[in-house]
Order: structure tokens, then C-alpha cells, then sequence
């Protein structure tokens, strides 16, 4: 059993949602930790250590409510190589983001140009309204590098979205390169990660890997 | 939707912008002295495009009134032609519009105004500090502890009533060169100090009974750097012997359990604890200091952000300090009365189990000098906006934040030792 405040907990529960994130979240939906009621660790022997988490999670652009989820995060022994492995049950049901994304999907689709946006928060922390969707779709996109990259003595978080830049495709899809900073904060490095995102309202976002 | 357009188009915004531009337009000011020259004010007006700014249209002029009006830059010299034919006094007001508007753009930006519910720059919080000192003499004087690497002074303000043998309190923020709430916290607090003093029961006790000293910015050459030039600097900014990489961490560079753990002995590392303990200008000032100060000063605060977290020793080892019982209750306290206005729920314990070891800290320095209560605020977020707290959450950052410092301040008087 784990102090469920404290750090070591609270890294395995940044996992969990960064692979939330990546899964779930989109320019309509925007997954925040609200509090980790409860954390254990087991280890397992030749595998590795295992978290139970049992987490509550809002949705900012709905802060009314809340979603109860279990998660299950397995950082393998000797771990410089692959990703934890991560499950996830949601409890109930996330708010539908159906509206939204069409709308989002629509207004980048009738763009003269390519959509191009840096330092999202700016400085003062700033975010202008129409700009938010492309701030949560690149929370996704970190949710993917997060999990990816995270060993059990990192906690990462998206520090900012320096640079975003929309390429033009022939297909449904959309897709935006971004470059983002990620907080690391063990080592209080900022690190910055170049990340390319397709998304589509009904096929959500896919990182692409090259 | 117009915001994404400007963005997409620089050239397009530019275009625009030009169909706005003053250039060369005059502003005159005259006092016509009798009807004659109303009549020709009125003739000027029907034959060109007149923009009166006082008073609002030709028809309300009268004679011995004071006119200003605007004049494009082509029709600019025979207006002057034709007042001086009439014989009418005029002055011109302003030479070229548009040159007066971009000097008050840049007056704006340059000398940016105090204000508590904003970030400040440096040199705008260096000028409160000196305002402040001068507002409330009986109650703020400032000093200077010592210079940054760039030669910049650290300004003290030593808050309280001034009465003999008074213990104090020293807190200090802006370790962190990316960490704006801390400064704008300390800011706050000296606010609050001098607003309500005399006003606020627990304020007044406080100041009346306990000296505090107040560095708003530890590390100003990081702080400017994040200004300037990357909003995510962390360290100082001295130059590293043998290394390209720039800077010291200032919280491992303090002599405790110096450079041991969850700290790094590379320059470029954002946790670099340093050549040696106290090898920075600044963490050699305040520690200097504090030692001249050992005495007096009961307590020890250092503000942080972000993670909301109230943490006391020990970082450099998982081993709890002898007064763990007290600091224990006193942070759960304080985290609950902080708590108590705003539903903002901080995490509170012992450094290394809490969150990670890490050595050279300031806190644990200053409780093995014998400050019993050595206290790490983490302020808001836990990590949606991080670094980049929005202004529009540095009022309630504060409020709250104080009511856990006036909590501890309050508990430190009433077990002074």
C-alpha cells in the first residue's frame, strides 16, 4: 500500500494518464487527474513492479463532473527499453465529445491556410479560446510520448506546446506536427519533442512514428 | 476564429494595418478670437476632411474657445498656409500622429506599471521594492544582501514594527528563475503586510512582535533570463569552468549533504548542484546572511511551484529530522487552514519520501544551522498549467498561500525559542 500523495504513486498515476490521454482525449476532451484515492505496488518477481491505482479524473471543459477509473501500470525489470504496460477501466461513461470535434474538424478543414500557432500557454499562461482544442489534442499527443518514455523515477508533464504546424494531407485526416516541451521532474529537465498527430473525429488521435 | 487568421497570414495583417496609419497627420490648437476666424475654421471644414477633437464638431465652436483638430498629412501644410494668411494664432499639437502613438506603445511596454495580479519583470519589481520601502517607512526598509553573477543587487525588504530584541522570519522566493507564482507570492505578502496592518488582528500582532525578511527574488539573473530569452530556465546564470553549459542549480548548491543525491555533478544538468556549496553569488549572499542573522531568525520559508506541496526536512536523506513530530502537525495545519478557502488540496510531509531526495537544499541547510522551522511551499498547479500559471490565478494562489504563512508565523511567535 502506497501513500497515495506522494510521489512515487502519483508517477505510476501520471502514466496512467498520459495512456488516458492518448486513448480518450482530443480536441474536445480534455482529461485532468483530480485525485488519486488509492495506490499499491506489488512486486513481481523476474517481471517487474506493478501499480494498482485507483484514480478520479475530470474533464476540464466539464469540471462539474467526475469519472472513476482503475489502472493497472507494469514497469518491466531492467526497463531502459520498452514502454510500461498500462490497463484502464473508465467507470461509467466520458462526455460525449461528438459536437465539438465536428466543429473543430470542420473550422480547420475550411482554413485558407495551413493552421500554424506557437507557445500555447504563452508566457503568462495565456491560451486563446480558439486555440484550446489544438492545446488538448497535443495533451493526447504527450499522453502517447509520456507513456512511452516514463520509467518508474520520471514523472513527465507538457510544460508547453512551443510550436504547431498543420499539414496538409489528401486524405480525411487531419494532422499537426508538434513541438512540444515536456517537464521531467525528477531531473527538472525540459525537454523538447517533436511529435506528428493525425486525428479524425471518428478515428480519434494516432501518433505518428516514423 | 480571427485570431487562427492572423496567425496563418502575416502579410495580410500588414496590409491591413497600413489603411490605419497616422503618418505624418498633424493635430493644430488654436483659439479662434472672434467670429471672423470661427467663419474661417468653418470654411476649412467644408472644404476638407476636419477631425475636431475638442469640441466635437465645427458647429460647436464659438469664439475664445480652445479648438484641436486633425488634419491628414497632404492637407497639413496649406492648412498652416491659410491660418497664417488669417493672421490666426495656432500651435501644432502634435507633429505626426503617428509617431506619438508608437512612443506611447513602447513607453507602456518598457516602464509596465506594478501591479499584484500580474507578473512583473525585474525592473518593475526592483522599483516596488524601493516604492514600497519609501510608502510605509515604520514598517519596510530595504537593504541589499549581495549581487548576482550579472551585478544585479538582491534587494531585502525587512518587514515590522521596529521594537528591540525581535525575533524574525526569513522567506524568500524565486529560487527558480521559471517559477513566476513564487515571486508574485512574495510580493503579495508584503502587500498584505502594509494593507493591513492596523486593520487585520493576527497582521498586526505579527509585525508588531516578529521582524520578517522578505527576498522576493533570489535568482533575478534567471528570472530576467526567462524574460528575455526561455521562459523555462531553472538555474542561475554563471558561466561553468571547462563547460558551454550555463548555470548552477541554486537548490543543490547549499551545504547539505552537498551534491550526494538527486542532484548532478554536469554543468548542463538543470539539477547541477555546482563547483561547490554556496559557489553562487547568490546562495553565498543569503546564506551569508543568514548566518549574521542566526540569532534572530526562528524560522525559514522558501517558496517554489509548482506541485502543491508543504515539505520540511529532510531532501539530502530519508531520515526524519529530530523535530518531525512538530514540523508534521504544523504542515498539516497550515495545508488545511490553506485548504480552507479555496478547496486546494496540498500534499505535505518530509522531503525525500514525499517526493524525491534531492541534497544541497536550502530548507535542510537552514534547519541544521538550528532554524527548527524550515518550511518548502510548492505552489499551484499539479501540472495542467505548471510553470505557466495563468494571472488569472495568482489572487487566489496568494490568499490562500498566506493564510498557511500567517498560520505558521502565528505558531513560531507562540513557541519562539
Amino acid at each position: 500500500e502506497l501513500p497515495p500523495s506522494h510521489f512515487p504513486a502519483a508517477r505510476a498515476a501520471a502514466v496512467a494518464l498520459g495512456y488516458l490521454r492518448y486513448l480518450r482525449g482530443g480536441p474536445g476532451r480534455g482529461l485532468e487527474l483530480r485525485a488519486l484515492r488509492r495506490a499499491r505496488r506489488q512486486d513481481i518477481d523476474d517481471v517487474g513492479h506493478k501499480y494498482y491505482l485507483e484514480l478520479e479524473l475530470e474533464d476540464v471543459l466539464d469540471k462539474d463532473r467526475t469519472v472513476s477509473c482503475t489502472a493497472e501500470v507494469l514497469y518491466g525489470l531492467g526497463s531502459n527499453s520498452s514502454a510500461p504496460d498500462v490497463q484502464i477501466t473508465v467507470q461509467g461513461e466520458l462526455s460525449s465529445t461528438e459536437e465539438a470535434d465536428k466543429e473543430f474538424y470542420n473550422r480547420i478543414r475550411s482554413l485558407e491556410k495551413e493552421l500554424v500557432a506557437e507557445n500555447i500557454p504563452d508566457s503568462h499562461g495565456n491560451v486563446p479560446p480558439e486555440l484550446e482544442p489544438i492545446h488538448l489534442l497535443a495533451w493526447a499527443a504527450s499522453g502517447y510520448v509520456i507513456w512511452q518514455n516514463s520509467t518508474e523515477n520520471t514523472k513527465f508533464h507538457l510544460a508547453q506546446v512551443k510550436h504547431v504546424k498543420q499539414l496538409k494531407r489528401s486524405d480525411e485526416d487531419l494532422q499537426f506536427d508538434y513541438m512540444l516541451l515536456l517537464h521531467e521532474m525528477v531531473s527538472q529537465e525540459v525537454i523538447p519533442w517533436e511529435v506528428a498527430v493525425l486525428w479524425h473525429p471518428q478515428r480519434g488521435a494516432r501518433v505518428c512514428r516514423d | 476564429m480571427w485570431a487562427l487568421w492572423v496567425l496563418i497570414g502575416a502579410a495580410s495583417v500588414s496590409a491591413h494595418l497600413q489603411n490605419l496609419s497616422f503618418d505624418g497627420q498633424k493635430v493644430f490648437r488654436m483659439i479662434p478670437q472672434n467670429d471672423e476666424q470661427v467663419e474661417i475654421l468653418n470654411f476649412l471644414a467644408s472644404i476638407m476632411e476636419v477631425d475636431f477633437w475638442q469640441p466635437d464638431s465645427v458647429t460647436l465652436v464659438r469664439p475664445k474657445m480652445q479648438v484641436d483638430f486633425r488634419i491628414e498629412a497632404e492637407k497639413s501644410f496649406d492648412v498652416e498656409d491659410l491660418l497664417k494668411e488669417s493672421g490666426m494664432e495656432y500651435q501644432v499639437l502634435i507633429d505626426n500622429l503617428q509617431a506619438a502613438l508608437d512612443a506611447q506603445l513602447d513607453s507602456t511596454t518598457h516602464t509596465a506599471s506594478h501591479s499584484y495580479q500580474k507578473y512583473n519583470n525585474w525592473d518593475t519589481i526592483a522599483a516596488w521594492t524601493a516604492d514600497i520601502a519609501a510608502q510605509n517607512p515604520d514598517l519596510v526598509s530595504r537593504s541589499v544582501i549581495g549581487e548576482t553573477y550579472e551585478g544585479r543587487p538582491m534587494y531585502l525588504l525587512k518587514m515590522g514594527k521596529s521594537g528591540p530584541n525581535k525575533k524574525a522570519i526569513f522567506m524568500d522566493c524565486g529560487f527558480h528563475a521559471r517559477e513566476w507564482i513564487s515571486p508574485a507570492f512574495c510580493q503579495w505578502f508584503v502587500k498584505e503586510a502594509v494593507e493591513t496592518y492596523g486593520k487585520d488582528t493576527v497582521m498586526t500582532t505579527l509585525l508588531d512582535k516578529l521582524d520578517f525578511y522578505v527576498l522576493p527574488v533570489v535568482n533575478i539573473d534567471g528570472y530576467v533570463y526567462t524574460w528575455t530569452k526561455n521562459r523555462m530556465w531553472r538555474k542561475t546564470r554563471s558561466k561553468n569552468a571547462n563547460s558551454i553549459c550555463i548555470g548552477t542549480d541554486p537548490n543543490r548548491n547549499f551545504d547539505a549533504g552537498w551534491c550526494t543525491v538527486g542532484a548532478s555533478k554536469s554543468p548542463c544538468a538543470a539539477t547541477y548542484c555546482g563547483s561547490a556549496p554556496e559557489s553562487e553569488k547568490e546562495t553565498k549572499a543569503l546564506a551569508d546572511f543568514i548566518r549574521e542573522h542566526l540569532s534572530t531568525i526562528k524560522a525559514y520559508l522558501t517558496i517554489h511551484s509548482y506541485s502543491q506541496l508543504l515539505l520540511f526536512p529532510y531532501s539530502y536523506t530519508y531520515d526524519l529530522p529530530p523535530d518531525y513530530q512538530e514540523l508534521n502537525s504544523i504542515a498539516s495545519a497550515a495545508s488545511k487552514e490553506l485548504a480552507s478557502l479555496h478547496n486546494t488540496t496540498y500534499t505535505y510531509g518530509p522531503a525525500a519520501k514525499t517526493i524525491y531526495p534531492a541534497s544541497g537544499g536550502s530548507d535542510d541547510w537552514a534547519y541544521d544551522q538550528g532554524i527548527k522551522y524550515a518550511f518548502t511551499f510548492e505552489l499551484r498547479d499539479t501540472g495542467r498549467y505548471g510553470f505557466l500559471l495563468p494571472e488569472s490565478q495568482i489572487k487566489p494562489t496568494c490568499e490562500e498561500t498566506l493564510l498557511a504563512v500567517k498560520y505558521i508565523a502565528n505558531y513560531v511567535l507562540e513557541h519562539l525559542y
